[in-house]
């Protein structure tokens, strides 16, 4: 049952991706969830739709843009609408909240009107809404093995100004920490996660890979740090069932995954109950 | 009902439009002040759940068959309000976890239910990205029925509604019961998405009841002026987008979030341009 997964080469690339997608997701998602950013990866994974929906409709009218995997495509868009909530929350300034849901909605109807002049309407879309089991190839996997790499770099080295930024903003301004330029990183990070992401999960459900671990560890953790072993702890277990039953039963792994992290979730909400 | 039997499909669609275009930036106003329009995103993907169970019902258990899939969403999106209620209860200090764990497993369950009823991926796609020429005589009294409540409801406690979301504290001290309005209020939420699904798709509807109202509140200087213009608004991106998505051959529910994008924008270039102008006023005084 698991050695077929050892068999063919593209679910072994999807088994070893969804693994390093498991570590990554509760990572970032963790501080998202702190700094009360959650929602943040809705937006982005919406507007990644928008940019793998653009380069699809590139590839039918310019041949150079066929060869080009659409996650690079995917990449730009949400790393541009990352910058574009900020701007949003400059403008809308006593509505900052209206940032989120106005790139959400954006996003997906920017993404349908292009998928609709592509005539993209076909199984091909529905695995990146949904994600799929057989869609990593190997250049995807060593993409994703780069962006594991930066991501965790980069957590190495900024873990302490991000924790400082997520307890005392005000604080760690004033203590020097370069709070825009970090803040930022952050976001791209965020933004390179989720369309890494996409390929096993699918867009629509990237974001609660970020959350929902996170939420059923905030019930068991005792510690900031605690909380970052139980998220990745409950995301692998999700990632990895997830992708087998998904296979064995012939649906998208996508909602294997997300639903076992929900079952996670209900089991930590009932054995836990400790208001946080 | 003669009158509407007589419509054709494209009339029928137009018309659902307009009603549709009415009622969500109507509602969209009141969520903005309220700060939770992020809410209609959860409550539109918990009804795709619904409309995915009802189809997967209806076609797996011979007695089910008369299921009609708006049901089951409109009775989903019910339950994920109440369920969003009891979440921002349960995480007290991280309330606005709420949204995005009845978000994702709303989308979670009805990916795992889409792979297991038959039916070609197409037929998703008009539930996911709403088409306007699918909307039966069935549909449109749907949404006439469920238009006329939500509109009837919005009028009725209008009053209430205002003094709630401009100051919570004061409308509990002069008598007005915040939790039944707020429960009053989810209802209205999840009546609204079930109406609006069909012609605009189940991700597409939290735009029609954001872009309006965000492009307004540029403009507006009172709460009425938001209301009406976001209405207005509301109805040309619903009119210029069937009028281009049918020229063009595009989904329709993309060409109506693309013109309310546009809207948007125009509004916000109207705004700048009269901070430009006010400030120039004062620099050549």
């Amino acid at each position: 049952m698991i050695q077929i997964f050892f068999q063919f080469d593209f679910l072994r690339y999807s088994l070893y991706t969804g693994m390093l997608i498991g570590l990554l997701a509760p990572l970032l998602g963790v501080f998202l969830v702190v700094r009360r950013l959650a929602l943040i990866s809705d937006a982005l994974s919406h507007i990644t739709l928008s940019g793998i929906a653009f380069s699809l409709l590139l590839g039918r009218h310019y041949s150079y843009f066929a060869g080009l995997n659409p996650m690079y495509m995917g990449m730009a868009f949400s790393v541009g609408g990352a910058i574009f909530i900020e701007r949003l929350r400059n403008v809308y300034r006593y509505y900052k909240e209206l940032a989120i849901p106005i790139i959400l909605s954006a996003g997906i109807g920017i993404g349908v009107v292009f998928i609709s002049l592509a005539n993209g309407f076909n199984n091909d879309l529905f695995h990146y809404l949904f994600g799929s089991v057989a869609a990593i190839r190997q250049s995807d996997f060593h993409m994703i093995v780069s962006i594991t790499l930066f991501v965790l770099v980069m957590m190495l080295l900024f873990y302490k100004e991000w924790f400082f930024l997520s307890f005392d903003e005000d604080q760690a301004v004033i203590s020097g920490i370069p709070k825009k330029t970090l803040h930022f990183l952050f976001i791209i990070m965020v933004a390179l996660v989720i369309s890494a992401s996409m390929r096993i999960v699918g867009i629509l459900l990237v974001s609660s890979l970020m959350t929902l671990p996170v939420a059923s560890a905030m019930r068991w953790a005792k510690s900031f740090k605690q909380t970052f072993l139980y998220a990745i702890l409950f995301s692998e277990i999700s990632v990895i069932v997830g992708l087998f039953s998904a296979f064995h039963l012939d649906i998208a792994p996508g909602g294997t995954i997300v639903m076992l992290n929900v079952i996670i979730l209900l089991i930590s909400l009932l054995l836990k109950r400790k208001g946080i | 009902m003669e009158l509407l039997q007589q419509l054709t499909f494209l009339e029928r669609g137009v018309l659902a439009g307009l009603i549709i275009g009415f009622i969500c930036p109507l509602l969209g106003a009141f969520l903005l002040v309220r700060r939770i329009t992020i809410i209609t995103e959860a409550l539109s993907h918990i009804t795709l759940t619904g409309i995915t169970a009802g189809v997967f019902l209806s076609q797996s258990i011979m007695w089910l068959t008369f299921i009609n899939p708006l049901y089951t969403g409109l009775l989903f999106s019910l339950m994920g309000s109440i369920l969003i209620e009891k979440l921002r209860h349960i995480y007290k200090g991280f309330q606005e976890l709420a949204v995005p764990i009845i978000l994702s497993s709303g989308i979670g369950l009805s990916a795992i239910l889409i792979g297991l009823s038959q039916g070609s991926t197409v037929e998703w796609y008009n539930y996911l990205f709403g088409s306007i020429v699918t909307v039966s005589l069935f549909d449109l009294l749907f949404i006439l029925i469920t238009g006329s409540i939500a509109f009837l409801i919005l009028i009725g406690f209008y009053k209430e509604w205002l003094s709630i979301s401009f100051d919570q504290e004061f409308a509990k001290t002069s008598g007005i019961s915040v939790r039944r309005l707020n429960f009053f209020f989810s209802l209205l939420i999840a009546i609204v998405i079930s109406m609006s699904m069909k012609v605009v798709g189940i991700l597409l509807v939290g735009a029609m009841v954001t872009l309006p109202v965000a492009a307004s509140i540029q403009i507006a200087k009172s709460f009425r002026q938001v209301v009406l213009l976001g209405i207005l608004f509301g109805e040309v991106a619903i009119i210029s987008g069937i009028v281009s998505s049918y020229y063009f051959n595009i989904a329709t529910g993309g060409m109506i979030v693309v013109s309310g994008v546009i809207l948007l924008l125009i509004a916000n270039l109207i705004k700048r341009g009269k901070q430009f102008v006010s400030t120039f006023d004062v620099l050549t005084k």
